[in-house]
C-alpha cells in the first residue's frame, strides 16, 4: 500500500468511526470535530501523495451490488480529494465549539458531518459509475441532513431544505440518466471502459450524455439557471456547513464536467464547450451582481460561489474549444487556470463563511445593515475576513488575482486559436472576467467596509465578543493558506498542473507562461506593493511634523454628534450599482411618505424598501411551479375521499390492463 | 445640446461692467488670502430675502465669481463664512461650530440688517443676537435686503480685485 491509498484508508475510517462514535454516544463536538478535522488531514495526504506520482486503485466488488466499490486516485481526482480534504480540516476544528449548540448536537447533525466528509471524498476517488452515483447521493443526503439542522430557527430553513432537496435530486436523476445512456455503450461501468466506449460515441449519443451529465453537474455547482437552491441553503445551514458546501461541495460539480466530458469522452465538438463558456459567463456576472445588491452576509457569500463557479467554467470552457481546435498548450495554460482558481476559492471561501459564522455567532445577525464596528471587538474574524476579502476580490496580492490573471492571458492569447466561434466567444469573455473582476472588488468592499468597520449599526454588535480558540483557529488555518496561494502559488501550481494533465506555467517566485509570453511574480508584486505603503506613509509622516497639528470636531454639520443611523449601509453602497444595472436586476422600490396629520407640508416618516428579485428565478421557475400547483389541485378532484371510488379504480385499471393484454398478445 | 448652444449664442453676455474697486480698508487677514475666497453660507435664522439676493450676486449678471469669489459646499473648504439673518437660539451652536470647522485665516460676512443688528426681528423671543455677538464679524453689508451690487462691493472689499 503506498501513502495515497493508506491515506484514502484512513480517511474513510476515520470519518466513518466518527460518524459511528456521534450516532452510538452522547454529542462530543469535540470529539465529532477532530474526528472530521482528522479525516480532512488524511485526505489532505492521500491527495498530495497522489498528485506527487503515487496514484491507486482498488477494487471491491463485495461491497456494493452489482459491480461493487472501484476507487482509483489519479491526479485530477486526486487535486479534488486534497481540496475537499483541506476544508474538511478548518471546517472541522471550527466545529468544535461552532458546534456546540442546542441544534447543532442533535444526533442525526452530529453524525452527519463526518459522513458528508467522507461521501465528497470518494465522490473524486469514484472509478466506476456505481461508486460515483452512491457517493453522490449520499454527499447530497448527509448536506441535506446539516442544511435544515437549525430548522427551529425559522420556516426559512425547512424552505432552503425543500428548495436543496428538490434541485439536488433533480440535478441527480439528470446526471444518472446521463450516465445510464453512455454505460448502455460500454461493456462494463468502470471509468476505463467508459473511456474506451467514449472515443467510439456517435456524436448525438455524446451530445446527450455531456448536456445531461452538464446540466446535473452545473446545478451542484451552482451555475446560472440552476443556482436558485445556493442562495437559500448556504446562508441557512450552519457556517461551518456553508463553508464545507460552498468550498468543497461545488467543486465537485465542476470536477464531474472536467471527468465526463475532458476525460471520459474524449473532448468533443466545439458547441459542448462554448455552451460551458456561455453558463460559466452568465453565471460569474450574475452571480456578482446578485451579490451585490445583496445585504446579507452569507447570502452574499453564497452567490459569490456562483460567480467563481462560473469563472472556473470559463476556464473549462475555454479549455475545451482550445483543445477542439487541437491548441492543446493553451487548453493546459485555460484548465491550470481554471483549476488553480477553484483552489483559492476554496481557501478564501472557507475563511470568508467561517468567519461570517463568527460573526452570526457573536451577534445573531448576518444583515450588513445591523452589522459595522465589530473591528475593536472581534480583531481576529475582522483579521480573517479582510484576508478573504482580498482574496476574493481579485487584486494583487490577493489568491483569485493570480488565477484570473491567468484566466484573462488564456483568453486573451486564445483569440487567434480557434476560428470564428472562439474569435467571438474570447472577447465576451475577456469582458465577462474583467467586468467580473471589477464588480467582486465593489462586493467584497462593501461586505468588509459595511460588516466590520465604521460605528455599530444596532445594538446586537455592542455586546459582541470574540469567538472562542478553536473557531480562532479554524478560521486561522484557512486564512494562512490563503496567504500562502497568494503570496507562493509556484507551490501549489505543479499539482495544478499535473491534475490539468499539461505544463503551462513554469518558475518559482516569477511565474512565466510557456507558450505564450507573460510573466507575473504575486510575491514581488507583493513586496512593491508593501514598499510603496511604506514610502508613501513615510512621506506623509515628515511633511506631517513640520506642521502644527490642531484637533478639531469631526464635521457634522454643527447638528451633533452623527448616530449611527446617518452611516453608509450595504443597501446606500449598493444604490449606485444598482442604478447602473437597473435594467438587469430590475430592484423592485418602495417609498412611502406619512405626513403631519396637522399639515401636509411637513413629513413625519419617510419609509423606503428594496427588494432585489432574482430575474432568472421569477422567470424560470415560477411558471413550473405555478404549473405543477396547478397539476396538484387538478389530481386533488380525483382524489376525494370516497373509498367506493378507489375500490372502483382499481377495478377499472386491472380490467383496462386485462383488455389490453387480450388485445395485444 | 444644439439648443442650448444656440441659446448661449443668441442671449450673448449679460454681465454688467464691472464697477471701480470699491474703497474702505480691507481686513488685513484677507490679504493671505491672495484674492481667491472661497465662501460658505450659513443661513442662521434669516427669511429667505437675503438669500434671493446673493443667488443673483452669484447670477449671470452680477457675476461674483469674476472678482474671485466662490461659493462652496463645505465650511471646510471655505475661508469665509457668509452668514444672514438674525441669529436664532436653534442656530446659535451650529454657527459656532462651523465657525470653528472653518480653517485658519478665517473671516465672517454678516450679510443684511438682520445679521448686523438683528433688523426687524429684534426683540423677538427665539431669537440669541445678531452675528457679531456669536461669532467675530470682519465685513458687514447693511440693507434689508441688500442689493446684489452691495453684496459684490462687499466681497470685493476681501478679494481686493
Ligand atoms: S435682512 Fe431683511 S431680507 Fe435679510 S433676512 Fe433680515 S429681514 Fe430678511
Amino acid at each position: 500500500m503506498n501513502l495515497a491509498a493508506t491515506g484514502m484508508a484512513a480517511a474513510v475510517a476515520i470519518g466513518l468511526m466518527t460518524a459511528l462514535i456521534a450516532a452510538l454516544l452522547p454529542a462530543r463536538p469535540a470529539l465529532i470535530g477532530t474526528g472530521t478535522a482528522l479525516t480532512g488531514a488524511a485526505a489532505v495526504a492521500a491527495g498530495a501523495a497522489a498528485l506527487a506520482g503515487g496514484s491507486f486503485s482498488v477494487v471491491l466488488p463485495d461491497v456494493l451490488p452489482l459491480s461493487g466499490v472501484s476507487l482509483t486516485l489519479d491526479p485530477l481526482g486526486a487535486l479534488f480529494v486534497a481540496v475537499t480534504g483541506g476544508v474538511a480540516v478548518a471546517a472541522g476544528i471550527y466545529s468544535v465549539s461552532y458546534a456546540d449548540t442546542a441544534d447543532l448536537r442533535a444526533r442525526g447533525v452530529q453524525t452527519a458531518l463526518p459522513v458528508f466528509v467522507v461521501a465528497m471524498v470518494l465522490v473524486p476517488a469514484a472509478a466506476n459509475v456505481g461508486t460515483l452515483l452512491v457517493c453522490w447521493e449520499l454527499m447530497a443526503l448527509a448536506s441535506l441532513v446539516l442544511v435544515v439542522a437549525e430548522h427551529r430557527r425559522g420556516p426559512r430553513v425547512a424552505s432552503a431544505g425543500r428548495w436543496y432537496a428538490v434541485m439536488t435530486h433533480l440535478g441527480f436523476v439528470s446526471v444518472l440518466i446521463g450516465l445510464m445512456v453512455f454505460v448502455a455503450q460500454a461493456p462494463d461501468d468502470s471509468f476505463t471502459a467508459l473511456r474506451e466506449a467514449g472515443r467510439q460515441l456517435s456524436p448525438a449519443v455524446a451530445g446527450v450524455v455531456f448536456v445531461l451529465t452538464l446540466a446535473g453537474f452545473a446545478s451542484k455547482a451552482g451555475i446560472v439557471p440552476l443556482h436558485a437552491w445556493l442562495p437559500r441553503a448556504h446562508p441557512e445551514a450552519p457556517s461551518h456547513v456553508s463553508a464545507l458546501m460552498s468550498a468543497a461541495m461545488v467543486n465537485l460539480g465542476v470536477y464531474g464536467v472536467v471527468r465526463v466530458g475532458v476525460d471520459l469522452l474524449g473532448g468533443g465538438p466545439a458547441w459542448w464547450w462554448l455552451l460551458v463558456l456561455a453558463l460559466g459567463a452568465v453565471s460569474a456576472v450574475y452571480g456578482i451582481l446578485q451579490a451585490a445588491m445583496s445585504s446579507d452576509l452569507k447570502r452574499l457569500l453564497g452567490l459569490s460561489t456562483t460567480e467563481n463557479m462560473g469563472l472556473v467554467l470559463i476556464g473549462v470552457g475555454a479549455a475545451g474549444l482550445f483543445a477542439s481546435s487541437g491548441d492543446h498548450a493553451l487548453a493546459a495554460l485555460a484548465l491550470t487556470a481554471a483549476l488553480l482558481h477553484l483552489v483559492g476559492h476554496a481557501a478564501f471561501k472557507t475563511v470568508l463563511f467561517l468567519a461570517a459564522g463568527s460573526v452570526l455567532h457573536a451577534t445573531g445577525t448576518r444583515d450588513l445593515d445591523a452589522l459595522g464596528g465589530l473591528r475593536p471587538v472581534m480583531p481576529v474574524t475582522t483579521a480573517a475576513f479582510g484576508v478573504g476579502a482580498l482574496a476574493a476580490s481579485a487584486l494583487p496580492p490577493g489568491t483569485a488575482f493570480v488565477s484570473e490573471w491567468l484566466l484573462l492571458q488564456a483568453l486573451i492569447h486564445g483569440l487567434p486559436a480557434g476560428g470564428v466561434a472562439a474569435a467571438i466567444a474570447m472577447p465576451v469573455a475577456v469582458a465577462a472576467v474583467a467586468l467580473t473582476a471589477g464588480l467582486a472588488v465593489a462586493t467584497f468592499v462593501k461586505a468588509f467596509g459595511v460588516g466590520f468597520l465604521a460605528k455599530p449599526r444596532s445594538d446586537a454588535v455592542v455586546d459582541a465578543h470574540e469567538s472562542p480558540l478553536t473557531m480562532l483557529a479554524g478560521m486561522g488555518v484557512a486564512a494562512v493558506v490563503c496567504v500562502v496561494l497568494a503570496l507562493w502559488p509556484a507551490g501549489i501550481l505543479p499539482a495544478v498542473q499535473a491534475a490539468a494533465g499539461g505544463v503551462a506555467v513554469s518558475g518559482d517566485v516569477i511565474l512565466r507562461l510557456d507558450q505564450v509570453t507573460g510573466a507575473l511574480s504575486p510575491l514581488l508584486l507583493a513586496l512593491g506593493l508593501v514598499a510603496a505603503v511604506v514610502v508613501v506613509a513615510g512621506v506623509v509622516r515628515t511633511a506631517a511634523v513640520r506642521r502644527v497639528r490642531r484637533t478639531a470636531r469631526l464635521w457634522d454639520c454643527g447638528g451633533g454628534p452623527m448616530s449611527a443611523r446617518m452611516e453608509y449601509t450595504a443597501t446606500s453602497f449598493a444604490e449606485p450599482l444598482q442604478r447602473v444595472f437597473d435594467d438587469v436586476v430590475q430592484p423592485e422600490l418602495d417609498v412611502d411618505v406619512s405626513h403631519h396629520q396637522e399639515s401636509r407640508y411637513l413629513v413625519q416618516a419617510v419609509e423606503y424598501r428594496r427588494k432585489v428579485p432574482d430575474r432568472i428565478e421569477r422567470r424560470l421557475y415560477q411558471p413550473v411551479l405555478r404549473l405543477i400547483a396547478a397539476w396538484g389541485r387538478a389530481g386533488r378532484g380525483l382524489a376525494p375521499g370516497s373509498v367506493h371510488r378507489y375500490l372502483g379504480y382499481g377495478f377499472y385499471a386491472v380490467c383496462g390492463v386485462l383488455i389490453l393484454l387480450a388485445v395485444t398478445r | 445640446m444644439l439648443s442650448l448652444w444656440r441659446k448661449i449664442r443668441r442671449t450673448g453676455r449679460v454681465a454688467e461692467p464691472a464697477p471701480p474697486l470699491p474703497d474702505g480698508e480691507r481686513p488685513e487677514r484677507a490679504a493671505v488670502l491672495g484674492g481667491s475666497v472661497q465662501i460658505r453660507h450659513v443661513d442662521a435664522g434669516s427669511c429667505n430675502g437675503c438669500e434671493v439676493e446673493i443667488g443673483s450676486a452669484f447670477g449671470p449678471v452680477h457675476d461674483g465669481e469674476r472678482y474671485g469669489a466662490r461659493l462652496v459646499a463645505s465650511p471646510r473648504h471655505a475661508d469665509v463664512l457668509l452668514v444672514t439673518g438674525v441669529v436664532t437660539r436653534n442656530m446659535a451652536e451650529p454657527l459656532r461650530r462651523t465657525f470653528d470647522a472653518v480653517p485658519a485665516p478665517k473671516l465672517v460676512v454678516a450679510v443684511g440688517d438682520c445679521a448686523r443688528d438683528c433688523g426687524v426681528f429684534a426683540g423677538a423671543y427665539g431669537v440669541a443676537g445678531a452675528v457679531r455677538d456669536v461669532v467675530p464679524v470682519d465685513v458687514e453689508i447693511p440693507g434689508c435686503p441688500p442689493r446684489p451690487e452691495a453684496i459684490v462691493e462687499g466681497l470685493r472689499k476681501l478679494t481686493g480685485r
